[in-house]
């Protein structure tokens, strides 16, 4: 359970969210777009709820409707005429490379293909903000390389603000420019705050090989195994 | 010879030839033809109700009692199981209602039918509609609860409204479970309509195998029951088809 806490997504910026499981990671993104109240006191928020999109862990296709009126329903519900919104869907379908694809149904396609069908039904929407809540952890390592890849490139050519939950440590650095620690529950807070060295634009495969990555790495990876061992008290750090 | 696309082949054979051991037997005088007459006889009983059309009527009676019954009760089924899962006071008062008459064999309702709406086709109607209400009922109620949370929360946090779960998700949920229901539906349905004509009317394929059955006439019994099968393997077949083109994304 998450006690307090307060972050800041800069314009453009790559923000990811790591900590031990039950340390309410999740929730804290739910909260965010008002998918679950807390249990005492107030979520505040900066941008408009239209202007969020969040990627969930599973990809909550529907599964009666091809791949397109998928990507379509956003802007469907936004009072776009079908046939415009279909458009839209099309043309988002093929920035993430499904072309041809968007008269199957969602059984039809990998788990990476609907993984990239679920970025697309966000990214149709032009957020502002991206929330992603563990999206990869069900993919193969090469399939999730290239999907994370695409993300980085789409998030950063069209200037949206993201913030990543993960327990994936190497995937947090390799894609942010800041990290947010939360401390293990059952009163979880954010404990450390560190910035990524890497220079932007990148490529997260290739900035695993960034001097800056292996001590970032060893610092993070030990102050949350101090976390998940039960000490809670981070040490002095970045 | 195990082929799969063969199966159709050796069940056709081996049906062809149970056939021909019967009617041999018939034939060797090793069956009493009042209880078990040979096929030829079936076969005689069949043309005869066909060529003097005097099958007509009664089909056209069992055929609209049955679906008659299937239709409404899959209206009120849904219906019904909607409400239930949307407003929780209905569902407390109707759940042990529908409990208990999915409890007890359906078909004992049918002399009360007969009391209360005549030996028409009502009373039949009546029959079939509460064998597929309650099924319906149950399919459609426990569906909306097990509609999967994941895909109301991506609707929600689309921007979709109330009308769009409802078209979106409920919908799409509830033709799939009542399709998947179909084919017991319709096997309901016929049931309720023989079964009611069974106890009480003047027309329909039951009224027929209770005037075979007062006649001790099992060759027309045979033919009656050869028919009803057919009847139902079409409707069957029919079904399958709704169920293929509606469900194609499955």
């Amino acid at each position: 359970m998450l006690e307090g806490a307060s972050l800041t997504v800069g314009d453009g910026e790559f923000v990811s969210l790591v900590g031990p499981s039950g340390s309410g990671k999740s929730s804290l993104l739910r909260a965010a777009i008002g998918l679950q109240r807390p249990l005492a006191g107030t979520v505040e928020t900066e941008v408009a709820p239209a202007e969020v999109g969040i990627l969930f862990q599973d990809d909550a296709l529907l599964p009666w409707r091809t791949v397109c009126e998928n990507v379509a329903l956003g802007p469907a519900f936004h009072g776009v005429e079908r046939r415009d919104a279909m458009a839209r869907g099309e043309f988002w379908l093929e920035r993430l490379g499904l072309i041809g694809l968007g008269g199957r149904f969602p059984r039809q396609l990998s788990g990476g293909q609907r993984k990239r069908v679920a970025l697309a039904q966000v990214l149709v929407m032009a957020p502002k903000l991206l929330l992603m809540d563990e999206p990869f952890a069900s993919l193969d390592a090469i399939v999730r390389a290239r999907i994370v890849q695409d993300v980085a490139e789409l998030v950063e050519r069209d200037g949206i603000s993201a913030l990543l939950v993960t327990h994936d440590l190497e995937e947090a650095i390799s894609l942010s420019d800041k990290i947010y620690l939360l401390s293990s529950g059952p009163r979880a807070h954010i404990s450390q705050e560190y910035a990524v060295p890497i220079p932007r634009p990148r490529d997260p495969v290739i900035a695993r090989t960034h001097p800056a990555f292996a001590p970032l790495y060893e610092t993070l990876w030990a102050d949350l195994s101090r976390q998940v061992d039960g000490d809670g008290h981070p040490a002095e750090a970045a | 010879m195990q082929a799969r696309r063969f199966v159709w082949l050796r069940q056709a054979a081996a049906f062809a030839l149970l056939l021909l051991v019967w009617e041999a037997a018939g034939r060797a005088g090793l069956l009493n033809p009042l209880f078990a007459p040979s096929p030829s006889q079936i076969g005689a009983a069949l043309g005869e109700l066909f060529g003097s059309g005097r099958i007509w009527p009664h089909l056209e009676a069992t055929f609209t009692a049955a679906l008659g019954g299937l239709v409404i009760g899959i209206g009120a089924g849904v219906m019904l199981g909607v409400i239930a899962a949307l407003v929780p006071l209905v569902a407390e008062l109707l759940e042990p209602v529908m409990t208990v008459l999915n409890a007890i064999p359906r078909v004992v309702l049918a002399p009360l039918f007969v009391i209360w709406l005549g030996i028409g086709l009502a009373s039949k109607v009546a029959l079939s509609f509460i064998l597929v209400a309650v099924l319906i009922f149950f399919t459609v109620f426990g569906g909306i609860r097990q509609v999967d949370r994941r895909l109301v929360e991506r609707i929600v946090t689309l921007g979709g409204g109330r009308w769009d779960l409802v078209r979106h998700v409920y919908l799409p949920s509830v033709t799939a479970w009542v399709l998947g229901n179909l084919k017991v539906a319709v096997g309901f349905a016929f049931t309720g309509a023989c079964v009611g004509e069974f106890v009480a009317a003047s027309r329909g394929l039951g009224y027929l195998l209770s005037f075979a059955q007062s006649t001790y006439n099992s060759a027309l019994m045979f033919a009656l029951i050869f028919l009803i099968l057919v009847v139902v393997l079409l409707i069957f077949w029919i079904a399958g088809l709704l169920e293929k083109r509606l469900l194609r994304w499955q």
